[in-house]
């Protein structure tokens, strides 16, 4: 049958599973001071396994956490019921969105990608998330010292 | 035929097997079971679970065929051992925390540059969220090298952008298409301010008095004030003139000093007020 696909690829594994080697480099690895994680959902039981799962896996990684409840918002809209004429009998829709959000303080680099990947990868279907990084970094060389006092030192040597 | 199932058909089908619960120890390995997360199998799943709302004297529905069971997302591939054999393969990962940092001043300290940026993921027809690009620079006056002339003009330069209340500049930067040339782009503005801001351009020094935000005390008609009164009566008692720097340099003139910079930039107050009075008592030697 020329036309079916003859792609196995749901079928057969890879032989050796390559596991992904630990890699060291040189470069400062960024610090995230905090790390604020906004899970959105239409369903309370959703977002209490998903926090169960989210402190739990930062616990084990030596992460500390914090977890509250924001208020839930809910968008309500009036439609007419019939498709032509009678105004007066309407339907009303709601959406329920509901929040959870986890802060996490005083994380490095490497430590935020692992936990978020983790986390994205496990994230139900019909969930939202929003992270917020909060990155802290040195003074740039370039604001140490303003640089007019080299400009007039450097004119006077090529003057000189 | 009229039948549903042929008869020949009928014959050939095989028999139900036992649902695979029925072999399934009660110390089993269960994160070999649901390994990553799919959808709910009633026959391997050991659990008595019912769901669906019921009729009138009935009870929610069993969970063989139930449609409510395979809608709402599902954990059974998160138990918490499941996790913990997770966590055990992803510590290889990750690195601690420096333990020279472990207070929010020696932070503010060593890294006084703090940046905001946002990741969002959601399920639709697209990946991208144009929210995402968006950077937001933090950082405290007081950890810039700025002297006084540089700071007033810096938050001149910037206006609604300074807090006063926490001596923060926020700059939030949204016109780059991309996260990272926003990030360049609110270094590249840090650094024009900090280094416009040492400039003296030539019209700023025709800042006359009124142009001053606070009071300055050099050349003040309260000093001129202050001078011609203690002058008088330094030259009624003793006879001869007085310097001005003597005439300043005593306790009570400085104190005097202060309360009335303390009146002019930070608003009358009652303490305020009777600290003035004190002070021009004991100016005036009538305390």
């Amino acid at each position: 049958v020329k036309w079916a696909q003859f792609s196995h690829l749901h079928i057969d594994f890879p032989k050796e599973v390559t596991k992904p080697a630990i890699t060291v480099s040189d470069e400062p690895d960024t610090l995230y001071k905090r790390l604020s994680i906004l899970v959105k959902a239409h369903d309370k039981a959703v977002l209490d396994s998903y926090e169960f799962f989210a402190v739990l896996a930062a616990k084990e990684l030596g992460i500390s956490i914090k977890v509250h409840e924001p208020p839930r918002k809910i968008e309500r809209l009036t439609l007419l019921k019939s498709v032509h004429i009678f105004k007066k009998h309407r339907v009303q829709y709601e959406m329920r969105t509901l929040y959870r959000c986890l802060e996490l303080e005083r994380l490095t680099g490497c430590t935020a990608n692992v936990y978020l990947e983790y986390i994205q990868r496990n994230l139900p279907e019909g969930v939202a998330m929003e992270v917020t990084k909060t990155q802290l970094q040195p003074l740039p060389e370039h604001i140490r010292e303003p640089i007019w006092e080299k400009e007039v030192k450097d004119k006077e040597e090529s003057k000189a | 035929a009229t039948e549903r199932t042929p008869r020949n058909e009928r014959q050939m089908r095989r028999k139900a097997l036992p649902p695979r619960t029925e072999k399934m120890a009660v110390d089993q390995d269960w994160a070999s079971v649901y390994p990553v997360a799919a959808p709910f199998k009633p026959s391997a799943v050991p659990l008595p679970v019912r769901m669906g709302y019921p009729v009138k004297k009935g009870v929610p529905l069993a969970k063989e065929g139930n449609l409510e069971l395979l809608k709402i997302p599902n954990f059974l591939h998160l138990t918490p051992v499941a996790i913990k054999r997770h966590c055990e393969a992803l510590k290889d990962f990750c690195t601690e925390w420096p333990a020279a940092l472990d207070s929010d001043e020696k932070c503010e300290k060593h890294f006084p540059i703090e940046i905001d940026t946002a990741d969002y993921i959601s399920s639709g027809p697209s990946v991208r969220n144009p929210k995402a690009r968006v950077v937001t620079l933090r950082v405290k006056l007081s950890s810039l090298n700025l002297d006084d002339h540089a700071k007033k003009k810096l938050i001149k330069l910037v206006g609604e952008r300074y807090c006063k209340a926490t001596d923060e500049l926020t700059l939030r930067t949204d016109r780059c298409p991309l996260r990272r040339q926003n990030y360049d782009y609110a270094v590249y503005l840090l650094t024009v301010l900090f280094h416009e801001s040492w400039k003296t351009e030539d019209w700023e020094k025709s800042k006359t008095r009124a142009d001053m935000d606070e009071h300055v005390w050099e050349n003040s008609s309260s000093e001129k004030n202050l001078l011609r009164t203690l002058g008088r009566i330094w030259a009624t008692e003793e006879g001869t003139e007085a310097s001005p720097g003597h005439l300043l340099g005593t306790e009570e003139a400085a104190q005097y000093r202060e309360c009335v910079m303390h009146l002019k930039n930070q608003g009358e107050d009652d303490a305020a007020l009777a600290r003035y009075k004190d002070a021009v008592k004991r100016l005036l030697h009538v305390a």
